[in-house]
């Protein structure tokens, strides 16, 4: 057997064992009436500070961080490395605002972010612009969880899509029956086989590679080169000083952006009490700091015998930097559980983010717009085909698209997600912004965002489009990540209009909130559990 | 809905959390304090083991305002509990 024939065979023995978990969980924490969408899509609401530790390590620890962040590391040095920043300044961000989120949503049942801004501003209208940029967002994250997979299958030499599509098709299935309770339990298989994984490479591979100093040293090397596309070096260790708001903006408007996300919404309200979301906002940045070392793994890459050439003779494809390390680096059968860990890594968010945008289109344009009267159970099945859509959606992204297309969509995805923030985050500590204001003001950053975004070219391709996610500020004369820029806009144009709309006497809309909702904490839920000896097995 | 205890008790508490999450902001998010390879700790560059220190030091700065805030919440929201607890009890009368 060769060394990719082993790999290949014990990532296929580690997708089935996660099936057999992901169909398995549906009997896991259940309760009696478990058509009811707060079991399907929320898991309860009864996930105790470990579990959502779990659940919400799993936004941060995707694809995007396994190939994408690696992959920016290797392409371009210091400049990926914004990754961790921003995965440090999102704690404090959501430790501020999640609890309030929280105990409004569980006063009210709400599910979705869209459920909270219909209640708080009585806007059909807004709500609908927030679920719809949930969705809209969520679809080019869920595709670059395709990419993450396609780069391991490449490097094992299996072409062809059909094994993405099994793959797809078999998470589809497991996350159909069981709901949220597939991923929250995979995680668990997902975050051992990546703590394994990444502990052995920053123990191994720097050693093999002849140590730290070495390694930084190689890949300040390679970066210093001068990329002929574009006349400069690839990049440096250091942050290069046109790059420095670049730097800072990324991280922080990714971290502003990361808990719009409606699968991060739902990690948060999924949790049984209010203040398990603050203990993990100290206990998450284990995640960050595996993070940071997943960084790292492009400039092993650099420093790596090989790995260059390896990736220079497919297509330059910078994705391909870590699975390449790990065939280079490890023995054939860690490969194998290092790749598995990427996959399995892909499959979770992959599917947790399914569920959310599932949710978002059952609640908010289903129930609102089609069958207001629509049963729990009723909107528990639609969410269940709707998740089989978001998927299948994602799949036709992935294998219509060319890979680079796909990553520039997900920071693209970025710069929508981060204008529902207004109506979102401002609207759990103020009622004074207007919801004609805030439509607006979305409505305009969103057209700013996607046109700057589309008018942005990819280095060394002028006339190229979505190539990046920076760009010039006109009157500041930086570069800045395009989400912030266009927050801003959004924000501006929403506080002029609330003037005009106030001094003009508009209606503001019914809240159904009070203040004392913002703070409730209350027990979990009382529900009788039914007990795992009794279950009956696939009939609700 | 009233509340049970005014917020304003304990400003002290909320700006001592404030003060807390904020350094992790500034220290991770002015690129200048860091953007220089020197000094080397450990094979690092100072950019790449200043950052991933923060980790461990945003850590326990969540932790501080963590045990802080349950303090400064106790009580709070109370009438909106009962309210909650209500709801759940005639979602389970009705089953």
């Amino acid at each position: 057997m060769s060394g990719n024939a082993v790999a290949l065979t014990i990532v296929i023995i580690m997708f089935v064992v996660v099936t057999l978990v992901g169909f398995a969980a549906a009997r896991w924490r259940q309760a009696e009436d478990r058509l009811h969408l707060n079991e399907w899509g929320l898991g309860g609401r009864g996930f105790g500070i470990f579990i959502t530790w779990f659940l919400l390590g799993g936004d941060i620890y995707t694809a995007y961080t396994f190939i994408a962040v690696p992959a920016l590391v290797y392409g371009v040095g210091a400049l990926g490395f914004f990754a961790v920043p921003y995965t440090i300044v999102v704690f404090p961000i959501v430790f501020v605002f999640a609890p309030r989120l929280w105990s409004v949503s569980r006063v009210h049942g709400y599910i979705t972010p869209a459920d909270f801004v219909r209640g708080r501003y009585g806007s059909h209208g807004l709500a609908l612009a927030v679920a719809i940029t949930g969705i809209l967002a969520t679809m080019p994250y869920i595709a670059l969880q395709l990419v993450g997979i396609q780069a391991v299958l490449t490097v094992l030499g299996v072409h062809g899509d059909w094994p993405l599509v099994i793959a797809f098709v078999v998470l589809a299935g497991y996350t159909f029956v069981s709901g949220l309770r597939a991923p929250a339990l995979i995680a668990f298989i997902k975050d051992t086989l990546i703590y394994v994984m990444i502990i052995v490479a920053i123990v191994y591979i720097p050693e093999k590679l002849g140590g730290w100093s070495h390694i930084f040293s190689t890949a300040g090397a390679h970066l210093a080169q001068i990329n002929p596309k574009t006349g400069k070096p690839f990049g440096s260790l250091t942050v290069g000083p046109t790059a420095v708001w670049a730097y800072s903006s990324l991280a922080l408007g990714s971290a502003l952006a990361l808990f719009m996300y409606p699968h991060a919404v739902t990690g948060v309200l999924a949790s049984r009490r209010r203040y398990a979301i603050r203990f993990n906002t100290a206990i998450l940045p284990a995640y960050t700091l595996m993070l940071g070392f997943i960084a790292l793994l492009g400039y092993m890459a650099l420093a790596a015998p090989g790995v260059p050439q390896a990736v220079q003779a497919n297509g330059a494809n910078a994705q391909l930097a870590v699975p390449f390390l790990f065939q280079k680096m490890f023995p054939p059968w860690f490969a194998g559980i290092a790749y598995s860990a990427i996959v399995i890594g892909a499959l979770v968010p992959a599917a947790i983010m399914s569920i959310a945008a599932a949710n978002l289109f059952t609640r908010n344009i289903y129930k609102e717009y089609f069958n207001p009267d629509a049963s729990p159970a009723q909107q528990t099945r639609v969410a269940q085909a709707v998740s089989l859509v978001v998927k299948l959606g994602a799949l036709i992204f992935v294998l219509a698209l060319s890979k680079t297309f796909s990553i520039n969509l997900q920071l693209l995805g970025g710069i929508w997600i981060l204008q529902t923030f207004p109506a979102i985050v401002i609207g759990l500590y103020t009622r004074w912004f207007h919801h004609w204001a805030l439509i607006a003001g979305w409505a305009v950053a969103m057209i700013y965002g996607t046109i700057t975004a589309y008018n942005t070219p990819a280095a060394g391709v002028p006339g190229s489009h979505f190539g990046g996610s920076t760009a010039n500020v006109p009157l500041l004369n930086h570069t800045v990540y395009i989400a912030l820029t266009a927050l801003v806009i959004n924000l501006v144009v929403a506080a002029v209009l609330t003037g005009v709309l106030r001094l003009a006497k508009i209606p503001a809309g019914v809240d159904e909130t009070l203040r004392g909702h913002y703070l409730a904490d209350p027990p979990g839920l009382r529900r009788a559990r039914v007990p795992i000896t009794r279950m009956t097995v696939g009939k609700p | 809905m009233a509340q049970h205890r005014a917020p304003s008790k304990h400003v002290g508490t909320w700006t001592v959390i404030t003060v807390l999450l904020a350094a992790a902001l500034i220290g991770t998010l002015w690129v200048p304090f860091y953007n220089d390879l020197t000094p080397v700790l450990g094979g690092f560059p100072f950019f790449y083991w200043y950052q991933l220190l923060w980790v461990p030091i945003v850590a326990i700065l969540a932790a501080a305002a963590y045990l802080l805030s349950r303090r400064a919440e106790r009580g709070n929201g109370n009438a909106a509990n009962d309210q909650v607890l209500e709801q759940d009890e005639q979602e389970a009368n009705v089953r």
